[in-house]
């Protein structure tokens, strides 16, 4: 603090002082300490006398072999649960992705033009959406054009306006997106990587698992696609049709 | 399959013709009168003559396809010399059914006038 009258005095800053705008250069409690009113404060607290508490309890123990009594600790510490792990670490954020809405042109026994792939331009059944990954499972039926049991993605496929009744289909419940995963047979690394596309991969073979489920869709399906449109012999038909006038004829879809 | 289901403004059907695309001609790169853009091109659908048509080819995959003098690997087949460049149409342009399409590498200058094909996927119908 300034002294009064001193007229020589160097001029000081008062001990606290604002640095900014609101901030001070020692905070109140800082200052408290300062001024020193702790100590001429005259409260005291008369401190409890407590018992020292026992770490050790004995307690009995029964069994003849076991030494009568045993030392236990008298509070046991606080075990970390594996549970209490999970606190440390931020809980791993469920990733639930939102399975394609299928169109509302897209029912059991659509009739769908494939765009792209293998099978392009073939028209094959729809079967059912996949849970998991919201992909179309169809079928040929693999007599009609060689399309097996397969899925597509909805955005590669036109649907018809043509339905084929498969309520009689039985779709095995084996037929998940687990069923058509593709396993990579792992590649060697040999010394020239030239030409790992030809060389590497494995053909596929048809296991037998697929050829019993095709069998068992398709005992329904085939005759169905023939005799609602027996003018078409058969699907995998994907030329112009013969008569010129179905030729002009406007498009329906 | 001669039912009374409606017609989709689509002009061409490539499914009964085997041709799984609309043919298209890529016809300039958006410009003004003195500088070009080649990041977007232009191109000029078969069949498609305004606007509303036009538009249902947004997001339409485009490629085009043109063979050079070395093989290259392609996965899954032999060697060949067909390559491709992939694109989108963003947009339509113009009111007379032309559209623009960005393509993953700017088209090259040789392709002024050229086939580009407008597949039919992602498809929303």
């Amino acid at each position: 603090s300034q002294m009064a009258g001193a007229k020589k005095a160097t001029p000081r800053f008062r001990r606290n002082y604002e640095l900014a705008t609101g901030v001070m250069r020692f905070s109140a409690a800082r200052l408290y300490h300062k001024r020193g009113v702790a100590l001429c404060k005259k409260t005291k607290i008369a401190k409890k006398a407590v018992a020292p508490t026992a770490k050790f309890v004995t307690k009995k123990v029964g069994g003849s072999k076991n030494g009568g009594e045993r030392k236990v600790l008298a509070s046991k510490g606080a075990v970390y649960l594996k549970e209490d792990h999970v606190l440390d670490k931020p809980a791993k954020v469920a990733r639930n992705p939102k399975v394609q809405t299928l169109r509302k042109n897209i029912t059991p026994g659509t009739v769908l033009i494939i765009l792209a792939g293998k099978h392009k331009g073939k028209r094959v059944v729809f079967l059912k959406q996949l849970e998991k990954t919201g992909l179309l499972l169809v079928t040929g039926p693999h007599k009609l054009n060689n399309v097996p049991l397969r899925r597509i993605a909805q955005s590669f496929v036109i649907a018809t306006s043509t339905k084929v009744d498969v309520s009689g289909v039985k779709i095995p419940e084996t037929l998940t997106d687990a069923y058509f995963k593709r396993t990579h047979t792992k590649v060697e690394k040999k010394g020239e990587q030239a030409n790992i596309f030809a060389s590497g991969h494995q053909d596929y073979k048809v296991s037998e698992q697929r050829k019993t489920d095709q069998k068992l869709v398709d005992k329904a399906c085939p005759g169905l696609y023939q005799e609602t449109h027996p003018e078409h012999k058969s699907s995998a038909d994907t030329s112009a049709p013969d008569s010129a006038s179905e030729r002009t004829r406007p498009l329906t879809i | 399959m001669a039912e009374a289901a409606p017609i989709v403004a689509r002009k061409n059907d490539p499914a009964l013709n085997g041709r799984l695309y609309v043919k298209a001609v890529f016809s300039g790169f958006t410009r003004g009168q003195r500088n070009q853009n080649e990041t977007s091109s232009i191109l000029k659908l078969d069949g498609v003559f305004n606007k509303n048509d036009a538009q249902w080819y947004v997001g339409k995959r485009v490629v085009y396809v043109y063979k050079a003098h070395n093989k290259k690997n392609v996965p899954g087949a032999a060697p060949s010399r067909v390559r491709c460049i992939w694109g989108r149409v963003t947009r339509s342009h113009g009111n007379t059914g032309s559209v623009r399409a960005k393509f993953h590498k700017n088209l090259p200058a040789t392709a002024l006038g050229q086939r580009i094909r407008v597949m039919l996927y992602p498809s929303n119908i």
